[in-house]
């Protein structure tokens, strides 16, 4: 595994570029992934602002909604939501599909034909995801904090205005970044597990399946430990 | 094929435009939020104790968001020198006599630093101008202050219950609703009344006798009964007993209507307090006409004692005695009435 | 470069070839040679090393020890950017076919071209991939997708795509295997048409005899790793070698 990593860090800035190829994977993985996406930040936004209205109104502080609820997304529920299930849509689907293309000796066929495979598919992927996963979850914080803007508005009245004016006096530099920055590392293992199982796929379908499976797993499993990790750092550095 | 391309590549390109865009705008957003960008100036302010305060925390001038705190350092074990990064819009109107002081935005909410103006003319605020810090608020100081009010309550509401305690334990209160020696004396009341309705009776009766003679020009009287002087003060007598018997008639009727509410309110036992509070301005009532029964059967036999004394009833009067001696005809009729 | 003039017939130079996964000895000392326009069928059980050889041809594989040469290179001392051009020189048909799911056959075909030649104009590349397609017969599925074809029409767009660098070698994986006999039938003399044709030498791995037979100038046995036999097919088929004739019976 560290040897894959070394060798994609070893492989990303060598040329030949395989742009057409960057483009289009970000195509699929990104833009593809907005709608999936866009509907889970909408509804974790509207559900939590249901939820934690009865806490709030328990202690009085209603008008604290949007605070609490665009705390809550921005700093974590946005990030990892959104990289769980682009883990369940983009791991799994790269490890399938690198699984099924090493099966078939597609991988082989592409070596032969004078492509870097490892440049041609890993590199690619796991640019894209590195990359577009951190624009999938600001879309999504930004949807997210639309639907809470209407969970504010089932009961009570919020006008947008108030509403977005109480968001950005609550978030900080410190709200928006670090939980930007660890889309980046959420992304790039999502990308390089779903690589990673699908490319090292042993013979078969069943071999296809289990890497599919495998890449799930260890990717969800990966993005609670880089938040843990990332969670301490910028405590370290002061940064929240 | 390459069309398709195209258009794929057109969308993503809208897609992470739309992404940045949004990052972007949102970190603008904070960041005017915190004064990182256009012109602000500094002021600078100290404290013995910031309370908590942090470098990024609002600024208010009046109440309005003026800027942001900025660096925060340790002068010396005393002070503390908080450096203040304001709105340069809001320069013009902070002079350099305003009072800075360290708040909260509400009672769990974050610090914040309130610049007050001062009703002292000023010079406007120069850029790093050191501003004079009233003492602030703190949550501690309030939290002392409401457990003082909290015990000061307490003490309060303990005195309460024992008032009550004592007023609900008392027999006095209800001693004088069940009196039956008050019953007594307005009873009283009404007889004595009654005898002075008779005392009148009596003395009108007199009067028509004396105006009977007066008319047959019998004696002094009947001399004297021209002088005008004498019909006026017994006209005046006359007014006074007349008032006074309407007198009566409305304490009678004052009586009677209050008897009836004590009756009422006995029977119905109100709650506690309410009952204290009626029977209280009740007995006050209830002495206080018996004290006007007792004013006016007074005044009454002072008049009688007035009239027996009158130069032209005297001769009446003791006419009267004579005639009791003598055991008059006229005598015994008078007395039987 | 030098001695690929001196042997100007020899294509491919096999030496003492040893491969191993692990503890299993695949390779264990296989020697060949094949001449320009020569077609060497290597016959072998399943599990031999077949497959293992031909991709140590190409850099699939790296060797255990050993020597090959292929068009006058040494493919072990060779790094990526020259084992690449004698890559576009020697064609690989993958038993699987290994078409690219996601990709059109135009598409499939164009992939190699793009990668090893530079600076082809699109009409350049459609004018090929047509001929190409024209060669193995199926012209009409340019636009198709691979997934839309039966295992026959995949097998002549996988051998399109081989052809499609014009290749001095092709090595064929076990071209006929999954496929009917009448097909078979089909793609062998398809790869005999595509001898003539391009003027190509080849190795085939095969256990078809019937594509063996028609396809083979010469056949080379492969038996615990080392080349036991190579004759003709005839002369193989009289032999009395058990380890021979158990692939005739």
């Amino acid at each position: 595994m560290s040897r894959f990593v070394f060798r994609y860090f070893s492989e990303v800035f060598r040329p030949r570029y395989e742009v057409g190829q960057f483009i289009r994977q970000c195509y699929v993985i990104g833009y593809l992934s907005l709608p999936l996406i866009g509907i889970t930040g909408f509804i974790m936004g509207l559900v939590l602002t249901m939820q934690l209205r009865p806490s709030l109104m328990s202690y009085g502080v209603e008008a604290q909604l949007p605070v609490m609820v665009s705390l809550a997304i921005v700093r974590e529920i946005g990030p990892v939501i959104t990289a769980l299930i682009f883990a369940g849509k983009i791991s799994s689907g790269i490890g399938a599909e690198l699984g099924s293309m090493k099966v078939t000796e597609q991988i082989d066929a592409m070596e032969v034909s004078g492509t870097n495979p490892f440049k041609y598919l890993v590199v690619t992927r796991v640019l894209a995801t590195t990359l577009m996963l951190p624009v999938l979850t600001i879309l999504s914080d930004a949807i997210s904090m639309y639907g809470s803007y209407l969970g504010v508005n089932i009961k009570g009245h919020t006008s947008l205005q108030l509403y977005f004016i109480q968001v950005f006096q609550t978030l900080h530099f410190g709200d928006i970044l670090p939980a930007t920055i660890k889309t980046v590392f959420f992304g790039f293992a999502i990308g390089m597990i779903g690589c990673y199982k699908g490319y090292n796929s042993s013979k078969g379908t069943e071999g296809v399946g289990r890497s599919a499976n495998a890449a799930v797993v260890v990717s969800s499993l990966l993005i609670f430990i880089i938040d843990l990790i990332t969670v301490q750092v910028t405590d370290l550095l002061g940064l929240n | 094929m390459r069309k398709k391309t195209t258009v794929q590549n057109i969308t993503l390109g809208v897609f992470v435009t739309a992404g940045l865009v949004i990052l972007v705008v949102s970190l603008y957003l904070v960041g005017k939020n915190q004064n990182m960008f256009g012109s602000s100036f500094h002021l600078r302010a100290r404290f013995r104790n910031i309370s908590g305060l942090q470098a990024g925390n609002n600024v208010r001038f009046s109440g309005i968001q003026a800027g942001t705190v900025g660096k925060i350092t340790v002068i010396d074990d005393t002070s503390i020198e908080v450096d203040l990064l304001v709105n340069e819009e809001m320069k013009p109107f902070i002079r350099d006599n305003s009072l800075v002081s360290i708040g909260n935005e509400g009672l769990m909410g974050n610090k914040v630093v309130n610049i007050t103006p001062s009703r002292l003319p000023g010079n406007p605020a120069r850029d790093n101008s050191l501003l004079h810090t009233k003492p602030d608020v703190n949550t501690d100081q309030m939290m002392e202050a409401f457990s003082t009010v909290g015990d000061n309550v307490e003490i309060i509401s303990g005195g309460l219950v024992s008032t009550v305690n004592r007023i609900n334990e008392s027999n006095a209160l209800w001693h004088i609703l069940n009196d039956t020696v008050m019953t007594q004396e307005l009873h009283l009341a009404v007889i004595n009344l009654r005898i002075a309705s008779g005392n009148i009776n009596q003395l009108t009766l007199a009067l028509s006798d004396v105006v009977k003679d007066a008319q047959a020009g019998k004696g002094a009287a009947g001399a004297i009964i021209a002088d005008t002087a004498v019909a006026g003060d017994l006209r005046a007598a006359m007014a006074n007993v007349r008032n006074m018997s309407e007198q009566s008639a409305v304490l009678l009727r004052h009586l009677d209507s209050l008897v009836g509410t004590i009756q009422n309110n006995i029977d119905k036992g109100d709650g506690l307090a309410h009952a204290m509070l009626h029977d209280s301005s009740m007995t006050g009532r209830v002495s206080r006409s018996l004290l006007q029964v007792e004013n006016g059967t007074a005044s009454f036999n002072e008049a009688m004692t007035a009239l027996k004394h009158n130069v032209l009833l005297r001769g009446y009067f003791r006419k009267v005695e004579k005639r009791k001696k003598g055991s008059g005809q006229r005598d015994s009729s008078l007395i039987a009435n | 470069m030098g001695q690929s003039q001196t042997a100007a017939d020899k294509v491919i130079t096999i030496e003492k070839l040893t491969k191993s996964f692990g503890t299993h000895q695949v390779l264990s000392g296989f020697d060949l040679e094949l001449s320009r326009g020569e077609s060497i069928v290597v016959l072998g059980r399943s599990g031999s090393g077949k497959s293992v050889l031909i991709k140590c041809l190409i850099g699939l594989h790296m060797p255990d020890s050993g020597s090959v040469n292929v068009l006058g290179n040494n493919m072990l001392a060779l790094d990526q950017a020259e084992l690449d051009k004698v890559r576009a020189r020697v064609g690989f048909l993958f038993q699987g076919n290994a078409l690219y799911d996601s990709m059109t056959v135009r598409e499939n075909l164009e992939f190699p071209m793009r990668r090893h030649m530079s600076g082809v104009t699109p009409a350049d590349a459609d004018k090929r991939v047509r001929e190409t397609l024209a060669h193995v017969g199926l012209e009409d599925t340019i636009d198709m997708m691979p997934a839309e074809l039966s295992g026959g029409m995949q097998k002549r767009i996988a051998l399109a795509r081989t052809l499609i660098l014009h290749p001095e070698i092709i090595l064929y994986d076990e071209p006929t295997t999954g496929l009917d006999p009448i097909t078979a039938r089909e793609i062998s003399s398809l790869m005999n048409h595509t001898k003539q044709t391009y003027n190509t030498s080849s190795i085939i791995i095969s256990h078809d005899m019937k594509c063996v037979e028609q396809t083979a100038d010469n056949v080379a046995v492969l038996v615990d790793g080392r080349c036991h036999a190579l004759a003709p097919y005839q002369e193989l088929a009289r032999s009395s070698d058990n380890k021979v004739r158990q692939f005739f019976d």
